[in-house]
């Protein structure tokens, strides 16, 4: 099996040039089908890191620019004078900072889903995106946790929260969904880094292989001295298998418990059994579509990434967002009817709030966004395969899965048991911080696709070595063997 | 005791090092004087290798117990340690200890696996190996560990299976 | 009858009774302020301006609810209701506190605030049905002459940090310590919080709901008593006395 260079796995002369023709279709078609030789797949790839235009550093330096005016100088603004500056009040005491916290952990789940999930079953169209998914989750991460720095009112103490006693030998309070929020974002933090870092570890190794100056350097030190033994590969195949498995529990652990701040609390609104399920099918709604704009901005920007990331992704990654949205549309709608069945008087005044208040556009592009959009147009394969229509869906699911997790707090909050305190919500210094964390993310994920491999190679040419193609009859059939 | 030398064999492909290993076997070196460099996972089955044991597995159930049993000190030990009532609830409340283990196990489960690859691997090591970049363009290194005088059959049988160089391994810092 | 074929189930908390209760009679409340003001010189609780007070952040620990109802002319005002920490028994602000800053006083059956202790989360105010509990903004300003007022008693908050009625524990703690030290028990009516101690109506009574003779558990057993939402389960100490036995309307 001549499979590791360069052959295409269907070597057989051609008596048709239809079938030939067929055959060529498939193979730019899927990446898996198309291979390369590897050396050439490295070139690229560590040409992709390379060719650095003036216009990234412009858009760099803007982001930077905005992330120190923003966070550096707003943030600093209101740890000096206090959540004044901010947009809280009673009984909102919960603003933009936890719909940005709540946001960005469902930013981060997408990464895990993509490529712990779609490791486990064995998904073969992962194979070229599950880094820059698994970068999205860390970098999502890095934003949830400022952001949970931000709402705290004295966020230099938040050390306290660390599970350690004081001096008085009291430790933290595990009866609170915080302090479990504590544990389940710190281990899911953890737990991502180890699983971006592990599969990159060959990569690594191939980069040192090609790289001078500083560069080297720095591979060499990241690279921990890989050569690829096979007692090496064994390791971090059985460390990658059981991450695959182990993090996707730890993943719904997460949002559940997310989810939990609100569904413990005592209020109309808030209490519900489905919050659960319905905040990690939120995540996963608006985690993919992230997912699918950051792979549209790579493909379309940076060099050689059109053999990687073709059509074919955009396609399953479409399918996928359509499915999410269907379910997500479910646990709306199932939290919703409880709700409203459930006779609470609050619950009712709740829900009038939601669809006849002052954010009642919000609410109701929230529907439009999340589940007319998607529905009217991911059903259809050449709008799927679109990059622009794409990246326009998954913009816009984003932005009404923000509106979501807005309605849930700030709105909510407005009412309660108690008319004589109802208030509305006006941000303050909530936005400069918003656009802070966004430009942070972009920031970073910018900066690491310049010195991290964007694309496991050793990750694509294995999958390109299991693919070939089968004759059924007429037909020309994908098959792929498991090499493990 | 004569001085043994190492030698690194370079195969294009899976299939003349699978023949390799087998020659290798033939000739009478041993298996574990041979040790197979690759840029991609290529199973032990692949190339007719004896199968590889990981210490990995081991490391992770062990740590998943120390997880667990670090989440029982905070759910059990650190909350009896200083009692506080709130909220009516239990001083040890019950579904929310249940959270904390969890989370502890599935860290202390993740962490030493992480950890165990590192110790398994013996990572992070920066000394001079055996290693050519090519290895890192999806090329196959046997790296052959044997006595000066079966030196230049293994080199002859290597070639002959399509080896694309052999040569005296040198270590180098990667 | 109850079937004997299926034990008593009952709660733990169903036990407790409390140690200190108030009682607040909604039919004598004029609404005049006098409690606001006489708690806000009592705690040391800050002045907010104008903008801010109007936008939900004023600090007070007492509100005095009023509205109006219905469209004009048919328009009803409720009655005045004076609404604070209810000191439950079953607080559901205390369990979601990461760094037991909200925990039960076992000896005194109150809520405490611990404000050393708070880092700012505000879960325990989302939790709170009642909407009692007031964040601190800000550092705020205390021209002079305010700042000579000061009640030594009572620690001053900084920004970023939760309060709520005490139910002046300080002065409690006086009442206690003093009896103590004569050697005797507190008597009915000794300690007063300063919201009691200002109402010119006495619609505010305060005293042990544990002892049966006082005049706080008289005055809770008036067949006007009722709890605050009472159906949460939350155990509320104060109880509200009125003819219709609703909260808010009136006819």
């Amino acid at each position: 099996m001549a499979v590791l260079a360069n052959a295409a796995p269907h070597a057989q002369p051609h008596s048709n040039s239809a079938e030939h023709d067929h055959e060529a279709h498939l193979r730019e078609e899927h990446l898996m089908l198309d291979p390369r030789p590897r050396g050439e797949m490295n070139a690229m790839v560590m040409d992709s890191m390379h060719a650095t235009g003036w216009k990234f550093w412009v858009i760099a330096s803007i982001l930077a620019v905005i992330v120190v005016i923003c966070l550096g100088y707003y943030w600093g603004l209101m740890i000096s004078e206090g959540m004044v500056v901010a947009g809280i009040n009673r009984p909102i005491y919960w603003g933009i900072f936890l719909v940005n916290t709540v946001f960005w952990i469902g930013i981060s789940h997408a990464g895990t889903f993509v490529s712990a999930l779609l490791r486990v079953f064995k998904a073969e169209f992962r194979r070229p995106f599950t880094r820059a998914a698994e970068l999205m989750t860390t970098f999502g991460l890095v934003q949830a946790g400022l952001s949970i720095f931000m709402h705290m009112g004295r966020v230099w103490l938040a050390f306290w929260l660390f599970p350690y006693p004081n001096e008085r030998g009291l430790w933290p309070n595990f009866h609170s969904p915080l302090s479990w929020d504590f544990l389940a974002i710190n281990t899911y933090l953890m737990s991502s880094t180890m699983y971006l870092f592990l599969p990159l570890i060959p990569d690594l190794a191939m980069a040192r292989d090609r790289s001078t100056g500083w560069r080297k350097v720095l591979y060499r030190i990241l690279a921990l001295g890989f050569r690829g033994t096979e007692s090496e590969w064994t390791h971090l195949r059985f460390a990658m298998n059981l991450f695959a498995f182990a993090i996707l529990p730890v993943m719904f652990s997460v949002h559940t418990i997310v989810s939990w701040d609100f569904a413990a609390a005592m209020r109309p609104g808030w209490n519900s059994t489905i919050f659960g399920p319905y905040f990690v099918v939120g995540a996963l709604q608006s985690g993919l579509s992230a997912v699918a704009m950051v792979l549209i901005v790579i493909r379309g920007n940076m060099k050689n990434m059109k053999y990687f990331i073709r059509p074919e992704h955009l396609d399953a990654i479409g399918k996928l967002m359509l499915i999410i949205s269907m379910a997500w549309a479910y646990f709306f709608f199932n939290d919703y009817m409880v709700q409203w069945y459930g006779g609470d008087s609050w619950t009712k005044v709740l829900l009038k709030f939601h669809e006849e208040g002052p954010l009642g556009w919000m609410w109701m592009s929230m529907l439009i966004l999340n589940v007319a959009l998607p529905w009217l147009i991911l059903w259809n394969k050449n709008w799927r395969r679109n990059p622009v229509i794409l990246f326009t869906v998954g913009f816009l699911i984003n932005i009404a899965m923000w509106f979501e997790r807005y309605i849930i707090i700030p709105t909510s909050l407005s009412i309660n048991r108690f008319p004589f305190t109802y208030q509305l919500y006006k941000p303050g210094v909530e936005v400069q911080l918003s656009i802070g964390t966004l430009a942070l993310f972009i920031l970073l994920y910018m900066l690491a696709s310049r010195i991290i491999p964007l694309v496991p190679v050793w990750e694509v040419q294995e999958g390109q070595m299991a693919h070939s193609l089968r004759k059924f009859g007429k037909e020309h059939v994908v098959t792929v063997s498991d090499l493990e | 005791m004569t001085e043994k030398t190492m030698l690194l064999a370079l195969f294009p492909d899976i299939d003349p090092a699978a023949q390799a290993v087998q020659k290798l076997r033939d000739i009478g070196v041993r298996d574990d004087h041979v040790n197979v460099i690759s840029g991609i996972p290529v199973t032990e089955a692949m190339l007719g290798r004896p199968k590889q044991t990981s210490n990995v597995p081991r490391l992770s159930a062990g740590g998943a117990v120390a997880g667990m049993l670090l989440g029982m000190f905070l759910a059990f030990w650190a909350p009896s340690s200083y009692p506080l009532n709130v909220g009516g609830q239990a001083i040890i409340p019950g579904p929310p200890t249940v959270v904390v283990l969890f989370e502890m196990t599935m860290l202390g489960m993740l962490i030493s696996t992480f950890l165990g690859v590192f110790l398994d691997s013996r990572f992070p090591s920066y000394e001079p190996k055996e290693y050519v970049p090519e290895i890192s363009d999806g090329k196959i290194a046997l790296l052959i560990e044997c006595l000066p005088e079966e030196e230049s059959q293994i080199e002859a049988e290597m070639t002959r299976l399509g080896a694309e160089s052999v040569k005296h391994a040198e270590a180098q810092t990667l | 009858m109850a079937n004997h074929n299926i034990p008593e189930v009952k709660a733990d908390w169903e036990a407790t009774t409390g140690i200190w209760g108030m009682s607040i009679d909604m039919d004598m409340c004029t609404g005049c302020q006098a409690c606001v003001a006489a708690c806000a010189m009592e705690n040391n609780i800050p002045f907010v301006e104008e903008k801010d007070a109007g936008y939900g952040r004023s600090l007070h620990w007492i509100r005095i609810e009023h509205t109006w109802q219905g469209e004009y002319p048919d328009v009803n005002a409720t009655s005045f209701e004076p609404i604070m920490c209810q000191q439950c028994g079953n607080a559901p602000c205390e369990p979601v506190c990461p760094v037991f800053a909200s925990v039960h006083s076992q000896s005194e059956e109150l809520n405490l605030q611990v404000y050393n202790r708070c880092v700012g989360t505000r879960y325990c105010a989302n939790n709170c049905p009642y909407v009692t509990r007031v964040f601190n903004m800000r550092d705020y300003d205390r021209p002079d002459p305010l700042s000579n007022q000061f009640n030594p008693d009572v620690t001053v908050r900084r920004r970023g940090i939760m309060e709520k009625c005490t139910f002046c524990i300080q002065r409690i703690h006086k009442g206690e310590d003093l009896a103590k030290s004569e050697g005797r028990d507190i008597r009915d009516g000794e300690v007063v919080p300063a919201c009691a101690q200002a109402c010119p109506a006495d619609a505010i009574v305060f005293g042990r709901i544990d002892d049966p003779a006082s005049k706080i558990s008289v005055m809770a057993k008036n067949g006007r008593g009722f709890k605050l939402l009472d159906s949460l389960g939350t155990l509320p100490r104060i109880t509200y006395l009125k003819e219709e036995k609703t909260y808010g309307r009136t006819g």
